[in-house]
């Protein structure tokens, strides 16, 4: 997609229209992009239910996404759910019931739906020959299927890949970019919006030195 | 701008160009005016246009969960248009009063014109022209964070 | 009929579960605690296990236990109910909108995109919580965004309905203990309720006393809803009594963004503009006088009008901050409305400063 504007807006490259999970690539520890074939060939050796596992802004909203993108295209990827409140339960039953044999759901916050609820999906995905694709702050019941690690290295490439030179505004520098990560304890969301503030201020002051 | 080879030999369609003029140079609207914009698309010379949407819309940019309002669509469904066929158009959109454009700290409202081009082979491209509503001055910044 | 879909499309290939079935299943959740409360009030009550009956020897015959007992249907009846009269409140609303609702803070309704077709100004926030309310001296008084009285109810009627429960466990007890019979097993259930109770009692207590001493502060202005470039007459009522050390009156201009942050939703909220309209200093407020004044308020030429989104929004506020001696300080929130301004394009900008007057 192409965007022009005006020349007074200034395009933040750090807010959630380019951050938000899908938008930015699954990457390992090491800052590369998560080679998706290999995880789903992992996916297909382990049986049942599986977890991709990670704190808090480690990477498995995004990745969970990549993958069931890839599972949408060969048709085996059933649903992709949310767990936003217990009532999300009844919607997830109702996705087993209506899953392929073999499919896949894709749930994003499993750990919301609490202990009993999901004991009791994952009974009935059992039934229903279902596979659940999960995210979960730690290691439970579920088999592992990859561990998101929060790295500087993470944090550098997804800032290397955002829309920064577009702005034109002096890019976030290294520097920049560790502080955040550390003022953040390692969260890489909270990372990404503690650079939208320093960003932001950064683009005012430019903007208000012109005008 | 060229077509290029991609990774098995075949050659790869070339980008799309969606050139926008709008009626007012410095794209700055009265709300409840009307805007007229016309644009012209080029670089598409093998392949065939299937259809074209064009919009205008406003959504929010910052650090909340992205907002969208359509306040103007059409959708021009053709027999597949070749290379060299495609017309130029005009879009004409009686503007809203609200919400106008406003650079905040953490909420942006912009408003934009957005065409898609639907392409025969499946793809799609989307070209976005940004403009202003009203002329509000952007916020001077950020005073006390509450949470 | 067509029933909701499971799934609704978000952007690209983002889905999330449909609210219509997320809050029928909620509902059947709630539904199934009050089904469970009235099978276990009923068997009970009847007589079904046994309760009551001296006969049997059984465990259930002591009243307490059976009062106690009853404490678990009764529960699950609130919950459930409680729990069904917010789904039915809620059903069709964004979770934003609920959210600010629960909280008796959603005094400014939240308008999507659907509902703006047709209106004059879509995006803007509608003001009919406003202006439902006249004022004495001036037009309308306006509503506190974080009413205190209600909490003040709400620690209230739990201290009541807690204590009651505790007077009653400890006068059966008493009777016990005057008959030569220890029921240490009652014992050790009223030991956490009496901490519970007081703990409840003094909560109360000092929310009372901070709520009679600090006084109640009201708010009305000339006219609703504002408009850019122009002055409106703001009266301030202040009861109490004792002296303020300050009393501050400001106006500001808050921006809010809602985002999912992994399994939570977060909001943040960013003070953009500030203005101080007026600040008293060594106010002595007389018991049964209230301290009222008048001042005006002015929104900027070009300032930005009240927008409200989903996930986003620019909120107008009056904001009366106050620190009286010997209590703590406190801040009340009165929300305002801002429409668009009518006419051609002007260029006018938001004072810089964060305080001082108003740069026109």
């Amino acid at each position: 997609m192409t965007v022009a504007t005006p020349d007074r807006a200034v395009h933040n490259p750090f807010c959630t229209r380019h951050v938000r999970p899908g938008r930015i690539p699954a990457l390992d520890g090491a800052g590369r992009e998560i080679d998706l074939a290999r995880v789903l060939a992992r996916l297909a050796e382990i049986d049942g239910s599986v977890a991709i596992v990670g704190p808090h802004g480690s990477g498995k909203t995004t990745l969970l996404g990549h993958l069931a993108d890839v599972l949408e295209a060969e048709g085996r990827c059933a649903a992709r759910v949310r767990i936003g409140r217990i009532g999300d339960a009844v919607a997830l039953l109702a996705a087993l019931a209506q899953a392929r044999r073999g499919g896949v759901i894709c749930v994003d916050s499993w750990e919301r739906l609490g202990p009993i609820w999901t004991h009791v999906i994952r009974w009935c995905a059992f039934v229903a020959r279902t596979r659940l694709l999960v995210t979960a702050h730690g290691a439970g019941p579920l088999p592992t299927l990859w561990e998101c690690r929060p790295t500087l290295s993470v944090l550098g490439a997804i800032v290397a890949r955002l829309p920064c030179a577009d702005t034109g505004m002096p890019p976030i520098g290294e520097a920049e970019v560790q502080r955040a990560f550390r003022d953040a304890s390692g969260n890489i969301r909270e990372a990404l919006f503690l650079l939208y503030d320093a960003f932001e201020a950064r683009a005012r002051a430019v903007r208000d030195a012109t005008a | 701008m060229t077509a290029y080879e991609g990774a098995n030999g075949t050659a790869r369609p070339a980008m799309p160009r969606v050139g926008m003029q709008f009626d007012r140079a410095d794209r700055v609207y009265p709300p409840e005016h009307c805007l007229v914009g016309r644009y012209e698309v080029e670089g598409v010379q093998h392949e065939s246009v299937r259809a074209l949407e064009r919009s205008v819309l406003w959504y929010t940019e910052g650090k909340g969960e992205e907002d969208l309002s359509v306040h103007h669509f059409e959708r021009l469904d053709h027999e597949p248009l070749r290379a060299g066929d495609f017309p130029s158009g005009t879009i004409t959109v009686r503007l809203p009063a609200s919400p106008l454009s406003y650079e905040g700290v953490i909420v942006k409202i912009r408003w934009c014109v957005r065409i898609r081009l639907f392409f025969a082979s499946g793809r799609d491209f989307v070209s976005e022209h940004v403009f202003d509503l009203g002329d509000i001055a952007p916020a001077p910044g950020t005073v006390e964070r509450l949470t | 009929m067509r029933l909701p879909r499971f799934f609704g499309k978000k952007r690209g290939h983002r889905r999330t579960g449909s609210q219509a079935w997320g809050s029928f299943g909620e509902a059947v959740f709630y539904a199934a605690l009050v089904m469970a409360g009235v099978c276990f009030a009923g068997l009970w009550i009847t007589g079904s296990l046994g309760v009551g009956s001296d006969e049997a020897g059984l465990p259930w015959a002591r009243w307490w236990l059976w009062l106690s007992s009853l404490l678990i249907p009764g529960a699950l009846l609130a919950f459930g109910i409680a729990g069904l009269v917010r789904i039915v409140r809620g059903w069709g609303k964004s979770e934003e909108r609920r959210a600010a609702a629960e909280g008796l803070a959603n005094l400014i309704e939240s308008m999507a995109t659907p509902a703006d077709a047709g209106r004059r100004f879509p995006g803007v926030p509608t003001c009919e919580d406003l202006v439902n309310s006249p004022g004495t001296i001036l037009r309308y008084r306006l509503p506190i965004e974080s009413p205190e009285s209600w909490t003040l109810v709400g620690l209230g009627l739990f201290a009541v309905l807690w204590n009651a429960v505790l007077m009653v466990l400890a006068v059966g007890a008493g009777i016990d203990l005057l008959g030569g019979r220890v029921e240490w097993l009652l014992l050790a259930v009223i030991v956490p309720f009496l901490a519970v109770g007081v703990a409840g009692v003094v909560v109360f207590v000092r929310r009372l006393f901070l709520t009679t001493a600090v006084g109640t502060t009201q708010l009305e202005i000339s006219a609703h809803p504002l408009l850019p470039g122009n002055s409106y007459d703001v009266l301030l009522a202040q009861s109490g009594s004792g002296t303020f050390q300050s009393l501050a009156l400001t106006l500001e201009v808050e921006e809010t963004a809602s985002f999912r942050q992994g399994t939570d939703t977060r909001t943040e909220r960013v003070i953009v503009w500030r203005e101080l309209v007026k600040e008293w200093t060594h106010l002595q407020i007389t018991p049964g006088v209230r301290f009222e004044t008048h001042v005006t308020i002015t929104i900027p030429d070009g300032a930005m009008h009240s927008f409200a989104s989903e996930h986003n929004a620019v909120r107008w506020r009056v904001v009366v901050a106050g620190q009286p001696d010997r209590w703590p300080a406190f801040t009340r929130v009165f929300p305002l409305v801002v429409f668009p301004a009518a006419g051609p394009l002007h260029s006018g900008a938001l004072p810089l400063a964060a305080t001082g007057g108003v740069r026109r």
